[in-house]
């Protein structure tokens, strides 16, 4: 897995590259934790994710909650078939707001 | 033709991304359609990431062996562990229609398995847990 971090004007863009599960999650986590503090939008950039299994849904959910309680909002766009596929088996396509296109996360934030 | 591996892993976080790896790489040398490996990829990080949890509050060390065999129409894992009794598809499912605040972090893992596989069975053997998955080629 791999992550890299880019703001675009008061925006977060998040890119998760790889798998997001039980091995890589800490350090998706971590990753998350740094940007987290002082961001208020955040995109996910998931054009690259291969798959998700429920540990890296976990890091999503507490990123989520966070973001809810402090007033912010998360998007996050670029979903593969499979990673749409456990979003929807989790309930996940309706809790947390998935976009198209980077464009229109951006333009929700 | 029939075509498959076998590995035997330790408890220990490492030996989920190694079974991992080695699924992702059958599957390519075999050009599995990018959807079912992906699902198996899913399946195997939630159930050993299971008998991982259980391991750690046994007493006892605990492998697993994961066996993967393909023929035309399905691939069909075989995961067998020594560890505490465990049937992982008779736990209750979790709530997935509850808002992001309500939702407790975790529970979906084995629900997700049961879902995205074909078929999924339990069965406690000599001592062993032996699960086995089951995901067709084609949909259908």
């Amino acid at each position: 897995m791999q992550i890299s971090t880019r703001t675009s004007n008061d925006i977060h863009i998040v890119a998760i590259a790889g798998s997001l599960d039980s091995t890589t999650s800490p350090e998706a986590q971590k990753s998350l934790s740094g940007v987290l503090p002082g961001a208020k939008k955040v995109v996910l950039d998931f054009s690259q994710l291969d798959y998700i299994s429920s540990a890296g849904l976990r890091v999503l959910l507490g990123a989520a909650k966070h973001l809810r309680a402090s007033g912010g909002t998360l998007g996050m766009f670029g979903l593969n078939q499979s990673v749409r596929e456990v979003f929807e088996i989790s309930g996940f396509s309706s809790i947390l707001s998935v976009y198209q296109s980077e464009a229109e996360a951006v333009g929700a934030m | 033709m029939r075509h498959g591996f076998r590995i035997s892993v330790g408890a220990h976080p490492g030996g989920v991304g190694e079974v991992n790896a080695a699924f992702a790489d059958f599957a390519e040398a075999h050009a599995l359609p990018a959807e079912v490996r992906r699902s198996v990829n899913v399946a195997l990080d939630e159930l050993l990431a299971n008998v991982l949890a259980h391991a750690k509050t046994g007493r006892d060390p605990c492998s697993v062996t994961v066996e993967v065999e393909l023929d035309e129409e399905r691939v069909t894992v075989t995961l067998t562990d020594d560890g505490p009794p465990f049937d992982p598809f008779e736990q209750e499912a979790p709530d997935t229609t509850l808002s992001v605040e309500e939702r407790p972090i975790g529970g979906l893992g084995l629900h997700l398995v049961g879902q995205l596989m074909d078929q999924v069975s339990y069965q406690r053997r000599e001592g062993h847990n032996v699960v086995v998955l089951v995901k067709q080629l084609v949909n259908g």
